[in-house]
């Protein structure tokens, strides 16, 4: 198909005026990088990110049909530890720190909440699945509400095991 | 009474003929797939079963308090005081013989059966049987229905009804689902036949083996020399489950 020369001269000068509008409106707010009000998440990526599984264009756009998939051979065939691992995206990109603030995913500063709030995707992975690693004191901790919540449980049985009046 | 037990060995043939019948569907809806796999090979060249034997013997109530302990610090489980909602991964089951006076404590948890009812009743598939034996929870398909509470005769499965928090990376777990015990399935997957069940773990030490890991299929394995030697007993095995957990001692 050809195209008549005035009829592109047209275009491409709509195309410039389009164009030329969008870089006032960008030019107002260009230091913070934001269209409007909301600000466009860049989250922090974990200083080996070059290690990533793959490339930053391929996870942005699939990462969510590789955990699905995944997902089903873990539970099913317990094929676990291969490429696409939610504890591994976790372990990476939501490290224990210590003797930090754990970021969970209801904070916008959690790796996977910037830009699911951003493009208003609910996912409920975190219902179930721990949204941060896990340091071995951390662990201690857990095991110590454990054992404190044993405690509690033995005195019940005392309790329970003793006759009752009646 | 000849036909009450002529009903109850009928039971495990209909559920055989059920599955050859779905196998024969998997086959010719997708040839050449193999529908389930598992990421531990068989060393004896037949298809796994992973079981556990426990040595009541062995266990005095501290032992089987120990196993309920460990459970919940592996898996991030508590279990609420006193309330008919609390989590059983595993607990603790005394009897007494009313005679003697004699006590016995066992730990109770999924039995991971070969013909598993809980997996019979799932209207979604989320309680399924891995190829290799150990009876499982899928989370993602699970709509909280609890029919599998209903028809698991040990009382083995619990649902989640409040929202949880800091729950472990290795066993996920949430509000609206079923659990059970999983046999440990993320260290059976990490270690296949070395693997030691938390519960095992918490009771074997000094060398002795109050709890015993293996692969109920491979004659060759510890778990069925001891089996073949020393016997055990399936719990309520006039119902034709075939438990994969097996005790000694009752």
């Amino acid at each position: 198909m050809q195209i008549h020369p005035p009829l592109l001269r047209l275009l491409a000068s709509i195309i410039l005026l389009g164009a030329s509008a969008v870089g006032l409106v960008a030019a107002a707010d260009v230091s913070t990088s934001s269209f409007g009000e909301i600000a466009i998440p860049s989250p922090n990526k974990p200083a080996d990110a070059a290690n990533c599984v793959e490339p930053v264009a391929v996870m942005r756009r699939d990462h969510m049909k590789f955990l699905l998939h995944q997902r089903d051979t873990t539970v099913l065939e317990g094929e676990r530890g291969k490429k696409y691992s939610l504890v591994g995206c976790i372990d990476c990109h939501n490290p224990a720190k210590a003797n930090e603030e754990i970021v969970r995913y209801e904070d916008p500063q959690h790796f996977c909440a910037g830009c699911h709030n951003y493009a208003s995707v609910k996912i409920d992975c975190f219902e179930c699945h721990a949204d941060r690693g896990l340091s071995s004191s951390q662990q201690s901790n857990l095991s110590l509400q454990a054992d404190r919540l044993q405690l509690s449980m033995q005195t019940f049985r005392q309790k329970l095991e003793q006759p009752r009046g009646d | 009474m000849a036909t009450e037990l002529d009903n109850i060995e009928l039971r495990p043939a209909r559920r055989q003929f059920l599955k050859g019948a779905a196998a024969l569907a998997a086959t010719l809806v997708a040839p050449g797939v193999m529908l389930y796999k598992t990421g531990q090979a068989s060393t004896s060249g037949q298809q796994l079963r992973w079981g556990l034997l426990i040595d009541t013997n062995a266990l005095s109530e501290a032992d089987v308090d120990a196993c309920v302990d460990a459970c919940q610090r592996e898996h991030g489980w508590k279990a609420e005081v006193n309330s008919p909602t609390a989590a059983q991964w595993i607990r603790k089951v005394k009897l007494t013989d009313t005679e003697s006076g004699h006590q016995r404590f066992l730990p109770m948890m999924c039995q991971h059966c070969a013909d598993p009812p809980c997996v019979d009743v799932c209207p979604t598939g989320a309680s399924f049987k891995r190829a290799d034996g150990i009876v499982l929870v899928n989370k993602h398909t699970c709509i909280g229905c609890r029919y599998c509470m209903m028809a698991c005769p040990y009382k083995a499965r619990s649902f989640i009804h409040e929202t949880l928090k800091d729950q472990l990376p290795v066993a996920p777990r949430g509000k609206g689902t079923v659990e059970s015990c999983t046999l440990c399935v993320h260290r059976v997957d990490r270690d296949g036949a070395n693997a030691v069940p938390a519960c095992a773990e918490a009771v074997n030490q000094g060398g002795r083996k109050a709890i015993l890991f293996g692969d109920l299929n491979d004659p060759q394995s510890e778990i069925s020399q001891r089996l073949r030697k020393l016997g055990a007993v399936k719990l309520r095995a006039d119902m034709g489950l075939n438990p994969g957990v097996r005790y000694q001692g009752l």
